[in-house]
């Protein structure tokens, strides 16, 4: 299954919306996607995760890589992911880098 | 099931995810159960790509099968010897997001993923096996 990213920068923040699977082969993409929308002046990334299928340690590197591209007081927020890509967060010791909500 | 190979590439990755899905479907894996084999076995594939045959060209092979409480999954590679239970790359809780590195992470969620894991080097090949319970929700909780 593909992976497609919707990108949307508003005020200081920028929204992201996830659609598929994110493997080491997709993530790339979110790579590039990430970057651009750290050229704007952007304190926090939001991440609409609720169509985001599945996601590999790969993901997971590419969400650590905006939290640190995001500085001491930036933030990255996911929201609304399914439990088995909320379970994937937790378990790799990253909650306190990407708050998981649930809407 | 009937093996696979497939070229050392991470376009190979989706053809995996397919095999491990029909594998599941088979053993009437619980939806968790097949998320957490394919997850493993989507890192312990990676792993060789990337590192194993360092992203140069090499072959992978892909077997499954059915037992009667349990579905295993065996991935062989050619690549040199390398035991991913050797990797220690557990969560770092205690260390600031912006000092955080994740190398060895997807070995450490593939082995918590599955209930059981192996390995062998035999006649020059990794074998890799895993298995997961048919009545089980995986290990990864």
């Amino acid at each position: 299954m593909a992976f497609t990213t919707f990108l949307s920068v508003t005020d200081h923040t920028a929204t992201i919306e996830l659609v598929g699977e994110l493997d080491s082969g997709s993530a790339p993409k979110l790579h590039r996607v990430i970057e651009e929308a750290l050229r704007s002046d952007v304190s926090c990334l939001e991440l609409q995760a609720a169509e985001l299928s599945y996601m590999s340690s790969a993901g997971l590197r590419a969400l650590l890589f905006a939290r640190q591209k995001l500085g001491e007081d930036g933030s990255v927020i996911m929201l609304g992911a399914p439990q088995e890509v909320a379970r994937t967060v937790r378990l790799a010791g990253l909650e306190a880098s990407i708050k998981l909500t649930d809407t | 099931m009937d093996a696979i190979t497939v070229p050392a590439s991470l376009a190979s990755l989706e053809e995996v995810a397919g095999y491990v899905r029909a594998l599941a479907e088979q053993g009437s894996l619980p939806a968790r159960a097949a998320y957490n084999l394919r997850l493993a076995v989507d890192e312990i594939v990676t792993n060789i790509i990337m590192h194993g045959y360092r992203e140069g060209p090499g072959e992978i092979r892909v077997s499954g099968g059915l037992e009667r409480d349990h579905v295993w999954l065996q991935v062989a590679d050619q690549a040199p010897p390398f035991d991913p239970r050797t990797v220690d790359s557990g969560p770092q809780p205690n260390t600031p997001p912006m000092d955080m590195q994740l190398g060895g992470l997807g070995l450490f969620l593939a082995l918590k993923a599955v209930d059981g894991f192996s390995y062998e080097f035999t006649n020059g090949t990794n074998i890799n096996t895993l298995t997961m319970s048919s009545a089980s929700y995986g290990g990864c909780s």
